[in-house]
């Protein structure tokens, strides 16, 4: 019964969470942004490799996410990190603030600049093909 | 000595009792209260600060007991027996006292009135710290700095209470073999070998059911006390956490209490989040000031708890860690350094894995468990 007393609130309340997004069409958006088609092999390839821009103890995404988007990791204050495929955790890529919020971040501590949108589409079409 | 010595004299190896039942079991519950609580204090530390103030009430209890005794307990439980005046006692150090006394010699009724008055004092000083300190038991409302005169006289007579504890018992052993008879087994079996010549002690009879009476009363007043002063003491930390802080900050890391650092602190660190640990943390300008202003209206100065008190100020740089600083490593002390990095625990950031109540910025040492190691 609570749920439907819910219900009419959470679709009231629509519309005003103008950032909610979908994992497909935040890739549409990235990939317009950057003029180009993503590439899920680019992407694994900038996920997995081991930079040298950023901060020296974040060499690579795989530090706290793990080589497997699947798992969760753990950020290196001992908390988990929940895994990143959205196949695995349907709440990753839907609130776009959420999203440039982590990319800005991380991208940063990685590779000491921020992404391109076509890096960020690139990793985004890899971690949707789970 | 031959049998006819002996049936010539047969009242001078006659047994006769010294210690009552209640002198012996004071003793040997004392003994067992001083060991826990000396291993629970001096070695094994915070976590096992229960069992450390439950055996230190109970021989504060148990002096309490035995000062009643000593004006209502048999002859040779009684403070007149053996407390006597300082001519007497010079006289019996230096040799001039001939006799054998049955109960305390003067120079061990000295030190008996010593131990119990370092007991008390030792619990009196515990329980000042306990209140001001970790505000909680009957005296929570000190101030925070007698609390820590409280805790550091209490480390004090404790060192102090062990010099005395470890001459009593050579004192024991030595007075055992001038006069040839077995000093510790008596305080066992409560008897003692009459001899010739030995001091007859003034005899009195006990008063069990007074002495009940007055224990009974006084351990009623101590409970009356014990529950006046109780509940959420001042300068309690902000119990509830900004919403937006949490969400943001524990996104990370355990929510760290605003009380733990002070004002400028926090605003040194919200200023580098760019730099925050060797992590990039930057939030939008709106929701830093949101989190930076909380933070600052609920720093160390609002609050009067220990970690509030030691970790506020005592971190050489803003980029510094709070569990790089010598009072962070003062009171961990008793836990190896491999045990912060095993599963589930991870890494010293990750307080809430061992603090139950780590986000409430109290870090009450009644509510530490140090978890077992589980599998990643």
């Amino acid at each position: 019964m609570k749920y439907l007393l819910v219900l009419p609130f959470a679709l009231l309340a629509y519309p005003a969470a103008a950032q909610s997004t979908s994992p497909a069409d935040l890739l549409a958006q990235y990939s317009a942004e950057a003029g180009a088609e993503a590439s899920a092999e680019r992407g694994q390839a900038l996920f997995m490799a081991n930079h040298t821009g950023g901060k020296p103890d974040t060499p690579s995404c795989t530090t706290c996410h793990t080589t497997d988007p699947k798992a969760t990791g753990q950020a290196r204050t001992g908390k988990p990190v929940e895994p990143l495929a959205p196949s695995s955790n349907p709440e990753r890529f839907t609130d776009v603030k959420f999203v440039e919020k982590w990319f800005g971040r991380n991208c940063n501590s990685v590779l000491g600049r921020d992404c391109t949108a076509a890096e960020k589409a690139d990793v985004l079409a890899w971690l949707d093909s789970f | 000595m031959t049998d006819a010595a002996t049936s010539h004299m047969p009242t001078r190896r006659d047994p006769v009792l010294v210690w009552d039942i209640w002198v012996r079991l004071f003793h040997w519950a004392l003994v067992v209260c001083i060991a826990t609580a000396a291993v629970t204090g001096f070695v094994l530390g915070a976590p096992w600060i229960t069992l450390h103030i439950a055996s230190g009430l109970l021989a504060m209890a148990l002096v309490a007991a035995r000062i009643v005794w000593g004006f209502l307990g048999p002859t040779h439980a009684r403070f007149r027996d053996f407390l006597r005046p300082p001519a007497e006692i010079l006289s019996h150090l230096t040799g001039g006292d001939a006799g054998r006394h049955l109960g305390h010699n003067p120079a061990g009724g000295l030190m008996m009135l010593g131990l119990m008055a370092v007991v008390e004092l030792l619990g009196i000083a515990g329980l000042t710290g306990l209140g001001g300190v970790l505000r909680t038991g009957p005296l929570l409302s000190l101030p925070y700095g007698i609390g820590e005169a409280g805790l550091e006289l209490h480390e004090i007579l404790a060192i102090l209470l062990i010099v005395m504890i470890l001459a009593h018992v050579a004192a024991a052993i030595f007075e055992s073999r001038r006069s040839r008879e077995n000093l510790v087994r008596s305080m066992v079996t409560g008897t003692k070998e009459r001899r010739p010549g030995d001091h007859p002690g003034r005899n009195v009879v006990s008063r069990p059911r007074i002495a009940l009476t007055v224990i009974a009363l006084l351990a009623g007043l101590t409970v009356q006390v014990w529950q006046r002063d109780t509940g959420v003491p001042d300068g309690a930390p902000v119990a509830v956490l900004d919403e937006v802080f949490a969400e943001e900050c524990t996104a990370c890391h355990v929510a760290y209490h605003p009380s733990l650092l002070s004002g400028s602190e926090w605003q040194v660190i919200m200023a580098n989040l760019d730099d925050h640990f060797v992590e990039d943390a930057r939030l939008d300008d709106e929701t830093n000031a949101r989190i930076t202003e909380w933070l600052v209206a609920h720093d160390a100065s609002s609050a009067q708890t220990r970690p509030a008190h030691v970790f506020a100020n005592a971190r050489k740089d803003p980029t510094g860690r709070i569990t790089e600083t010598r009072a962070w490593d003062d009171l961990h002390e008793n836990v190896a350094e491999e045990t912060f990095l095993r599963a589930p625990i991870y890494s010293k950031l990750n307080c809430l894995a061992c603090h139950a109540d780590a986000e409430t910025g109290w870090f009450s040492p009644f509510l530490i468990e140090i978890p077992k190691e589980t599998s990643k």
